[in-house]
């Protein structure tokens, strides 16, 4: 009898005509039932009143329901009694759920809240960069990375196109707003890395040591970051490893300067990847020779292997990569006729292993540790030096989620670092060395209070072992979305380093380096295209000075030393407007200057400039299989001082130029030729002078020009990917 | 590199469903709630009123929470419309609600083909919408997806053709003979002729599909 009586209510709701003949029918028999059709009616609008059209309301785990009409009214009835749960939901709207009586569900006026998980909702921005698919308004994408000219591959190299970053050639390192390298911090999956650079000399620059394509989110934050980070005075970059790898295949790679083969290798749950490279320079030197003589050229060995597990709900990585370069050559110098004699053998090795997993109830676990092992051993001239840094980070990080709008962060870290060195002259030696250890702990919290207003407040304490000093940083950021397509952020921070190893190693009797930063951003992202415009001021204090030319072990060192920076940075992307092209513009105007290390006055640094510009495009020409890609950077003149002239840092080089093109083209879907030059038009750059240590005879301080080892770099390259699927190719690889 | 991967066609654009108004399996009491349901949302999405009918689906599912089903044609539903779309809010806000249903089902139905295919067609809706930002990581999961798909049902014409115009995309764009593949397109309308869905309402769209890139590509 019970089932019968279902059968007929649907067919009253499905089919028109039966409702007619059949309803005196129950009306007569079966009155009890009629009585328990309830009609369930109102209205679903959004938080202006706006009617929403075609949302879905319905009884959870029943048939009933309806869609919202074009006014947002809804009514549909229901053979449902007692207390039910009734949802309103509607794409990019939080749903809404109410569990009442059924008798009181009438004539509802439900307000639909914005999801604030959605492309809509306002994002902090201030200060940083985002690359790659995570992130809801990247400034480069993950192909970019690999693909511009004048980086060669080097994800460090594609940053320095980015405003904020200060062109110092000769280096190869990020410079940051007026910062020095050092003050830059670099994390894989969260965990430092404490020797993130291959080694080089000093008219050479250096790069990456990890390879891009490792990797498939980077942020790139040039300013007021999140509490989670320390020990970094300007600058974080962060790197995440990809989760899961997308086939199993295997990679050649032919260069004009080595070769790389890798191979990853998938299962159910698990991967591996392996990647092995060689360099060596010196075919290269013979063809194209530089500025420098070598005795041995530059040659680098390298391997890397990720393995990555899931564990239940969890996911477990395990980075291990390991390297070693050589070379030997010698220099020119201005005080030396036979010029100097340089030498350099480095070992590293980083191992980086994490587990996350999301646990009951909106939890978020993060475990991770990393391990460096660092041997270098250079020799300049007759003195021989030996550095042994061991080095390790270890955090614990867990978040909650209490819901879209509020998530709280926190965790504990512990980062330990010995550092040893010996030095050996014929008639001198010495063994200078430290033990390092900072706690911190970090906590922080996310709040979104609507589509158009965010705000993260957090705070980070830390405690260092070697000073016996507490340090208390409060970080916060706040966003405000301006209109459709536009936003402002707002941040403020403490930021706190250690003195780096050079100080370290002759002294504990200092304090943590300080900077305050202050940020205002302005974004406009709409059609592929995106405008950011930034104004900061940072203030440093708590530098360190020494009394001599260089540190030594009986140096005064005092934290006397101070500084600031402020600017403007521009940043414009148009992936929209030529077809098949995709650009972007870069402008940095810095200006900055500090009192630190053995500066007699405050002056702006040689690492600093005022003006900065990047230009890079990108062209894809079909017909060819090709893809051109452009670069120009331009660095106004960098300080020095001209010992012929009173005073310090007083005078500025020429500024720097420089055309980088590069081709790759497409063979067949998996084999790429791939071509690059550097400084097309060899455009002659000079980075500084170098005074002789006493005068002529004529009271003349001769000097000669610091220029790049060589003026242009040339690179050729086949790439071929093997994959089961016949597809993939090494285009991020390169 | 835009263009790299926008190769992958619009292959969306043809695939109607083709709604299934017959009930069959009808007992002695008549069609079941389950089936008056998705006759009506079947019905709907024929009337041209896909919304609506995701809606009917998504209802269903709330009921019906070991039936795969719905949630799949929630999710089919809102991936399909988003080839269409051009606001990335809304297509986020589509996709990222197409790939919760897909999770759902994927926990009712476990190495499910069908299932496997409508998450290389989300991969692909994101790669039709930025191939520079997506393509790279989702054509390769999205190859895998067919691979596997296949794999796990080799006669089965629907994915037989999903992973045939996937590689035919791919061929084209890269200037190669589409030939190897007409072979598994032939393969497809041949098992179409036969085709019978595992059980009701079960997925049988791809035939007509098949017969235009034959007419297309095949000559």
């Amino acid at each position: 009898m019970i089932s019968r009586n279902f059968t007929f209510e649907l067919k009253i709701k499905t089919n028109q005509s039966m409702k007619i003949s059949v309803i005196p029918f129950l009306v007569f028999f079966l009155p009890f039932y009629i009585f328990s059709q309830n009609t369930i009616s109102g209205s679903v609008t959004d938080n202006n009143g706006t009617p929403i059209i075609g949302a879905n309301v319905y009884l959870d785990g029943s048939y009933d329901g309806t869609s919202s009409d074009d006014n947002g009214k809804f009514s549909f009835t229901t053979s449902e009694t007692g207390t039910q749960t009734l949802t309103a939901s509607y794409v990019s709207f939080e749903p809404f759920k109410l569990t009442d009586d059924i008798s009181k569900m009438k004539n509802l006026k439900i307000v639909l809240r914005d999801d604030v998980n959605s492309l809509e909702t306002v994002t902090i921005s201030a200060g940083s960069f985002s690359a790659g698919d995570n992130s809801k308004i990247s400034v480069l994408k993950p192909l970019d990375i690999v693909t511009t000219a004048s980086a060669l591959g080097d994800f460090v190299g594609a940053l320095q196109t980015l405003p904020g970053t200060t062109t110092v050639a000769e280096d190869g390192r990020l410079f940051v707003r007026g910062g020095d390298a050092g003050e830059t911090q670099i994390f894989i999956d969260g965990i430092r890395v404490f020797t993130p650079y291959s080694p080089t000399t000093n008219n050479v620059p250096t790069r990456g040591r990890y390879s891009p394509f490792l990797f498939d989110g980077i942020t790139f934050s040039t300013g007021g970051y999140s509490a989670e980070y320390g020990q970094a005075l300007s600058s974080v970059l962060l790197l995440n490893t990809i989760d899961e790898p997308t086939q199993k295949k295997t990679d050649i790679a032919i260069m004009s300067v080595g070769g790389g083969l890798g191979h990853t290798e998938k299962w159910e749950k698990s991967s591996l990847s392996l990647n092995a490279s060689y360099i060596n320079l010196a075919p290269y030197i013979a063809i194209l020779p530089d500025r420098n003589d070598w005795q041995k050229p530059f040659q680098t060995a390298s391997g890397e292997a990720v393995f990555r597990q899931k564990i239940g709900d969890g996911l477990l990585k395990v980075y291990g990569a390991f390297d070693t370069t050589n070379f030997e050559l010698t220099q020119e110098d201005i005080n030396q006729p036979d010029g100097i004699h340089f030498k350099l053998n480095n070992k590293n090795f980083y191992t980086n292993t994490s587990f996350s997993e999301i646990l009951d109830n909106n939890w978020t676990i993060f475990a991770g540790g990393s391990y460096t092992y660092g041997n270098t051993k250079v020799g300049i001239d007759a003195a021989d030096i030996n550095d042994v840094e061991n080095s390790a980070h270890f955090k614990l990080k867990l978040k909650k989620s209490f819901s879209n709008r509020f998530k709280l962060n926190f965790g504990a870290e512990q980062f330990i670092t010995d550092f040893n060195e010996n030095y050996e002259e014929p008639n001198f030696a010495a063994k200078l060395g430290f033990n390092n250890s900072i706690s911190a702990a970090f906590t922080e919290a996310d709040i979104i209070f609507s589509r158009k207003l965010a705000l993260k407040l957090g705070v980070r304490g830390e405690y260092s072992k070697l000073f016996q000093e507490f340090t208390v940083s409060p970080r916060a950021s706040f966003a405000y979305k301006t209109g459709k397509s536009s936003q402002l952020s707002l941040a403020y921070g403490d930021f706190f380093q250690q003195p780096e190893n050079e100080i370290l190693k002759f002294t504990d009797n200092v304090e943590a380096q300080h900077t305050q930063h202050y940020i205002m951003n302005y974004q406009y992202s709409a059609n592929k295209r995106i405008f950011r415009a930034e104004v900061y001021r940072k203030q440093y204090s708590n530098l360190v000075t020494y009394n001599e030319t260089m540190p030594d072990a009986n140096s005064v060192f005092t934290n006397n030393g101070d500084g600031y920076a402020q600017g403007l940075d521009l940043f414009w992307r148009d992936n929209e407007s030529i077809k098949n092209v995709e650009y972007w513009v870069s402008y940095s105007y810095l200006d900055t200057k500090r009192k630190y290390k053995n500066f007699p006055i405050e002056a702006t640094p040689n690492f600093a400039n005022t003006h900065n510009f990047s230009l890079v495009a990108k062209y894809w020409i079909n017909d060819w299989k090709s893809q051109i890609g452009f670069s120009y950077e331009y660095g106004s003149g960098r300080t020095y001082t001209d010992l012929n002239e009173p005073g310090f840092l007083q005078k500025k080089t020429r500024g720097y130029n420089s055309v980088s093109l590069n081709w790759a083209y497409l063979l067949s879907q998996q084999k790429i030729l791939y071509f690059s030059i550097n400084n097309a038009f060899a455009f002659k750059n000079v980075n500084g002078y170098q005074y002789a240590n006493a005068p002529d005879a004529n009271g003349n301080f001769a000097r000669r020009e610091l220029r790049p080892a060589a003026d242009q770099f040339f690179f050729v390259g086949f790439f071929w990917t093997i994959s089961d699927d016949g597809k993939d190719n090494q285009l991020d690889n390169l | 590199m835009q263009n790299l991967i926008t190769y992958v066609t619009l292959f969306f654009t043809a695939l109607v469903m083709q709604a299934q108004t017959e009930i069959t399996g009808t007992t002695v009491s008549g069609p079941t709630k389950y089936q008056l349901g998705m006759q009506k949302a079947f019905q709907l999405w024929q009337e041209d009123k896909s919304w609506d009918a995701a809606n009917t689906f998504e209802r269903i599912a709330t009921a019906e929470t070991d039936n795969w089903l719905p949630p799949y044609y929630v999710a089919q539903i809102n991936v399909i419309n988003s080839f269409t779309e051009k606001d990335p809010a809304k297509l986020k806000a589509q996709l990222d609600k197409a790939q919760d249903f897909i999770n759902d089902a994927t926990a009712i139905s476990k190495d499910n083909p069908d299932l496997l295919v409508l998450q290389a067609q989300l991969y692909t809706a994101w790669i039709v919408f930025d191939g520079q930002q997506y393509g790279m990581t989702y054509s390769g999961k999205a190859t895998e997806l067919y691979n596997k798909a296949l794999a796990l049902a080799p006669d089965n014409p629907r994915m037989i053709l999903a992973k045939a115009e996937w590689d035919m995309g791919g061929a084209k764009y890269f200037g190669q003979s589409v030939e190897p593949f007409c072979k598994d397109l032939q393969r497809a309308i041949d098992l179409f002729a036969t085709f019978k869905p595992a059980a009701e309402f079960y997925p049988t769209y791809g035939e007509e599909r098949a017969k235009q890139i034959q007419a297309e590509s095949c000559k």
